[in-house]
């Protein structure tokens, strides 16, 4: 058991290794954008440096394709954004900082 | 006079957003996926801003008239109650009258939505998908499938999401539950749910099982209904929190777990993840931690210890494990003119050393075996989402190995690795239509190689 524990974990750290590598392929400008590079009205939800509209496009695309803001209404992006924090494991404040991108973006 | 500017106004206002919701339409039409320029966007972001400007003043100007308007009414309901008296029937019902056109009067729009949907707010989402199959050895068949998903926001620290699967079988339509969870937001960084979920440490099904969201039209072997639980019934806590520039993902939860099965010597051994009710008191114990070292790519580890033999037999003491590593990769390139998503999981599972049928009474046994299991997946899709031609940047190539080894005792299924190529285009963000060719051999079998043909819509 403790070796096939060991062997899981060894696995862990090498996946971890190739993520951090692939960073190579990344584009700077559009992953590490600062709130002040960026414009918008939700600079003042900024979260680790990003704005709603960056953690929106960060997170929802990992998955899949990010929908327009105008395809909701503002009450279904309260559901819509509730449901995916639990789902992606965002924070509360990225939820909000999401939440008003979307709503200030109709 | 002071009214008809402001419905001068909110007409002005209203035409106007007609016009740029217009031009946002003629841009998604012109691309059909969705997307707009960076060029496009900031103009129509800045037109967007100056009306929202725009409109909050009006907005202010609103309330202040709904105010006097309200307190004329008053005073003219009060006027009423002085001329006619309460006792007079006559009176009372045209007070009455005003009351009600002074109640029932038009709330500024701003008031009206919140008014109309109630303090809940509710969507019906989900996706349906239509599929043709065409695998050597087998008849070929299409398939379709309605999957909604209800969400139920009772407050913002409460939800409640499930999910249906409908689907044509036989003569008939089978209806299944997927998941039904009811969560609570404790804080900013914890979530409390309680249910049938998705099992965390199964990233396939958590994230990417929806037809919409799957690039390719069937699901990975080693991961889906392989070693890894879809669903489990229990309760969990998640959530995520950063560290420094990186973020950190969690998910633990108890649930009541696999069950071994022991009666028949090809599946002895495997654990039946199919089966949600509980066989013993021992409750399952599993979780996952994520880790996001940059924007767009996850790396987790994920578990699962439990006593999956039933209560009151030999079997009762055993103790299985899972495991599971995933990398989650998504990067917008320059170089590659488009997007790169690459998704990888691979899972282990192992029960303790136990003797099957041990009187051989079930006429296999006894077979002596610690049963181990493993299977996983590796994915790429490219789609260049930076070319200029439409048609172009809503294909996509996707690429696929998948591997199952899945037979503890030797006398079962063997092992078999699938190698599938596939082709979507997207006819918007969440429309797809995709065609898949897999080479599909278990070990010592005649090859299953497979056509598939889907389309999928999110909604």
């Amino acid at each position: 058991m403790l070796r096939m524990l060991t062997r899981g974990l060894l696995a862990a750290l090498l996946l971890l290794l190739i993520s951090t590598s692939m960073n190579l392929f990344a584009d700077p400008k559009e992953n590490r954008k600062t709130a002040s590079e960026s414009s918008g009205a939700t600079s003042s939800d900024s979260y680790m440096g990003l704005t709603g509209e960056e953690l929106w496009s960060n997170n929802c695309l990992r998955c899949h394709n990010i929908r327009p803001p105008t395809m909701y209404g503002n009450a279904q992006w309260d559901v819509i954004v509730h449901h995916m924090r639990l789902r992606a494991n965002i924070t509360g404040q990225e939820q909000r900082a999401i939440v008003e991108f979307l709503k200030s973006s109709k | 006079m002071k009214r008809i500017r402001h419905y001068c106004l909110a007409a002005i206002i209203q035409g106007a957003l007609l016009t740029v919701t217009s031009l946002v339409a003629h841009a998604e039409d012109a691309t059909t996926d969705g997307f707009v320029t960076r060029k496009e966007y900031e103009e129509l972001k800045a037109q967007m801003l100056a009306m929202k400007k725009e409109l909050d003043a009006l907005k202010k100007e609103g309330e202040a008239a709904q105010k006097q308007g309200s307190a004329e009414n008053q005073a003219l309901v009060q006027s009423h109650k002085e001329v006619a008296p309460p006792e007079s029937s006559q009176g009372q019902t045209v007070a009455d009258t005003h009351k009600q056109v002074a109640t029932e009067a038009p709330p500024p729009v701003v008031e009206a939505e919140g008014s109309l949907l109630g303090t809940t707010k509710f969507l019906l989402a989900g996706w349906a998908e239509a599929m043709y199959e065409q695998r050597n050895g087998q008849v070929s068949t299409f398939s379709a499938s309605l999957n909604p998903v209800f969400l139920w926001e009772l407050t913002p620290k409460i939800l409640f999401d499930g999910r249906l699967e409908i689907e044509p079988s036989g003569g008939g339509t089978n209806v299944n539950l997927v998941n039904a969870q009811i969560s609570y937001l404790l804080n900013d960084y914890m979530a409390l749910g309680v249910g049938e979920f998705f099992s965390p440490s199964n990233v396939f099904v958590e994230r990417f099982e929806p037809q919409w969201i799957n690039k390719l039209p069937d699901r990975p072997i080693g991961v889906y209904h392989g070693v890894l639980p879809n669903i489990s019934v229990g309760a969990q806590v998640r959530g995520g929190f950063p560290i420094g520039p990186t973020r950190v993902d969690y998910a633990l939860y108890v649930s009541n777990g696999p069950t071994l099965l022991t009666s028949d010597a090809r599946t002895a051994g495997r654990l039946d993840f199919g089966s949600y009710t509980d066989n013993n008191d021992d409750k399952a114990v599993g979780g996952r931690v994520g880790f996001l070292p940059i924007p767009g790519v996850e790396v987790g580890y994920g578990f699962e210890t439990s006593k999956p033999g039933f209560q009151g037999t030999t079997f009762a003491d055993l103790r299985a494990l899972l495991q599971s590593v995933d990398l989650e990769i998504t990067r917008n390139s320059d170089l590659l003119k488009g997007r790169v998503n690459l998704f990888a999981q691979y899972a282990w599972s192992k029960v303790d050393h136990a003797v099957y049928d041990p009187d051989g009474s079930l006429g296999f046994g006894p077979l002596p075996l610690t049963a181990k299991r493993d299977g996983g997946y590796a994915e790429i899709a490219y789609r260049p989402t930076k070319l200029d031609i439409d048609f172009l940047r809503n294909l996509e190539m996707i690429f696929r190995w998948d591997h199952l080894s899945g037979d503890p005792s030797g006398l079962g299924d063997p092992s078999e690795t699938r190698w599938t190529i596939g082709l979507d285009y997207w006819l918007s963000p969440s429309t797809v239509i995709k065609a898949a060719y897999e080479w599909d051999k278990p070990n010592g079998e005649r090859n299953k190689n497979a056509l598939l043909l889907q389309t999928a819509m999110g909604f």
